[in-house]
């Protein structure tokens, strides 16, 4: 008689058949939890450290795919940048089979996809959007371009931690020349020049404008700037300054961008504590809006002196 | 002998596992029987769920239909008319399944069922016990259910071999550890849970279900490729199967 095999035996079949046969027993595959188009990623227990980790596998093994060299090359890139905002790597090695794996901390938590309709209020979103300004300006300043920043690659935390994920299709400055021709990214989220093959450090600093308008609006930045302010306003509203850092970071000229992810994030911190910022030339009006909120403090107390006095004038 | 690349190693592919076109399409006549053979292996069971659920025929009309339909392929040669720029042969052989239901029951030659036609042993009763468990909602879409049957087919099959090599090997504790973890999953059930029932090493149990899950994998390869029509419908389905690239 054939065994019968229900259809959640067979669906368990087609996962655990391609699970990975990792060297020694030190890690023990419990169950996968991602899939992407260079590798699945597995919870595991690390039996020596009695912990749990996790671990990535390339998904192809066939040579000449290029996802084991991908793979390493993430690995890599992960343990030369030692950052709060970047997943830490603990071990990599090869398969049985030859396909390459690496393992790194397990995160708790979810994708920003998932975490943004939580967040309430221009602040939060702020709060978390400078965290990964913050982890794509230390890449910047490593020398790591990221090349593929979305939501889905943004991770928060349990304990409110913010971490930028895959970092698969990074490239090191210096090799923005040889990256030429080679298309990655997600439409969308990625510049004019880099579907063109020709990514650099502001190609990412379109991708935090995309983040960032997509965190705000919670739709995709169209590619016309006007359409990109009235969708903006439509959904969000926001400050006329913050509008600007937005659309200065998605200008279709390279040029017309900051330089990288830390000349953004010094002005959203000027934006932030009220200061002009670089994006936008404030009116007198909003000159003195802003002056009158910088020093709104002493200006109410030298206002409330004038009145005394004025009362006290009356008075006698 | 052909052979094809899996997970950067080359594995020996059994001449006799061609792909069906190339084995039909033989001039050797045994060649051509054994290809059939396997044809009717891999495709009885779905060809029999399927006229019981969707053409809603009697066991015994869904029977007599499922080895009528077989000899006839292998007679009439529907299987050489086959072209695999038009569908999967999958799809293809579904659609001949359905054509040869209508030109049967419009004949009404129901009373010729069986006389003179080669019988081949198959397990009715076995699988007219499965209809029961097959889900309600697997049955609208017809394509993706006879490909779901299909599928369901190889694994069993599969499965039933690999019990059958481990047994005269000897090795019947592998299988038993692979059945326990991956045949019957359970949430609950850890390593360390398994090694204690088996008295084994955890080690021993993964190193066991890794070696089963291996053998799975290949063994259901080696089977698919006999129910594909092409080299690249083989690597289709392999992707879609386990997510595989076959070079």
């Amino acid at each position: 008689m054939t065994t019968w095999l229900s259809n959640t035996v067979v669906d368990h079949l087609r996962v655990v058949a391609t699970w990975p046969e990792l060297p020694g027993d030190r890690y023990v595959i419990e169950r996968p939890i991602g899939r992407g188009g260079m590798g699945t990623v597995y919870v595991a227990r690390d039996t020596l450290l009695e912990r749990d980790v996790a671990i990535k596998v390339s998904n192809a093994p066939v040579a000449g795919s290029g996802l084991d060299e991908r793979l390493r090359q993430e690995a890599q890139v992960l343990a030369r940048l030692e950052h709060p905002g970047i997943v830490p790597v603990h071990d990599a090695g090869q398969l049985a089979d030859g396909r390459m794996f690496y393992v790194m901390k397990l995160v708790h938590g979810e994708t920003l996809s998932a975490h943004t309709k939580r967040l309430l209020g221009e602040a939060a979103i702020l709060g978390v959007f400078e965290r990964v300004t913050e982890t794509i300006a230390f890449a910047h300043e490593a020398g790591v371009i990221h090349r593929d920043l979305k939501p889905s690659n943004v991770m928060v935390g349990r304990f409110g931690e913010v971490l930028v994920l895959d970092w698969g299709v990074a490239k090191a400055i210096e090799e923005e020349a040889a990256a030429s021709a080679t298309r990655v990214g997600t439409p969308g989220f990625m510049p004019p020049e880099q579907a063109r093959g020709e990514a650099t450090s502001t190609s990412d600093v379109f991708a935090l404008g995309a983040l960032l308008f997509w965190m705000l609006t919670d739709a995709m930045p169209p590619p016309a700037r006007d359409d990109a302010l009235r969708v903006l306003n439509a959904a969000a509203r926001p400050p006329r300054r913050l509008a600007a850092i937005v659309l200065k970071c998605l200008a279709s000229e390279p040029s017309d961008r900051y330089s990288n992810a830390a000349a953004l994030a010094a002005d959203l911190a000027r934006y932030r504590a009220g200061q002009p910022v670089a994006a936008h030339r404030e009116t007198t009006l909003e000159r003195i809006g802003l002056w009158f909120i910088k020093y709104r403090t002493f200006i109410l107390l030298v206002a409330a002196y004038l009145v005394m006095r004025a009362m006290f004038a009356f008075v006698r | 002998m052909s052979t094809f690349a899996y997970a950067c190693r080359v594995i020996p592919f059994p001449a006799t596992r061609r792909s069906v076109l190339e084995r039909i399409q033989s001039d050797d006549r045994e060649v051509r029987r054994a290809a059939f053979g396997d044809l009717a292996e891999g495709y009885w069971r779905p060809s029999y769920h399927y006229l019981r659920l969707h053409w809603r025929l009697p066991a015994a009309s869904a029977e007599d239909m499922v080895q009528a339909f077989f000899t006839a392929a292998f007679e009439k040669q529907y299987v050489e008319r086959y072209d695999p720029a038009k569908a999967r042969f999958r799809t293809f052989l579904r659609t001949c399944l359905d054509r040869f239901v209508q030109n049967y029951q419009k004949a009404e030659r129901a009373e010729k069922r069986g006389g003179g036609q080669v019988h081949l042993p198959l397990d009715f009763p076995g699988a007219e016990r499965e209809l029961a468990a097959i889900a309600v909602q697997d049955r609208h879409d017809l394509d993706r259910f006879f490909h779901d049957e299909t599928v369901r087919d190889l694994f069993a099959r599969t499965i039933d071999a690999m019990r059958r090599a481990y047994d005269a090997e000897g090795k019947l504790i592998v299988f038993e550890v692979f059945e326990r973890h991956d045949l019957r999953p359970s949430p609950d059930l850890t390593y360390a849970t398994l090694a204690r029932e088996f008295d084994l090493t955890t080690a021993q149990v993964t190193n066991y279900l890794h070696a089963a899950r291996r053998r799975f994998r290949e063994q259901a390869l080696v089977n698919l490729r006999a129910l594909v029509g092409t080299d690249e419908e083989f690597r289709d389905e392999a992707r879609e199967l386990f997510g595989l690239e076959i070079s």
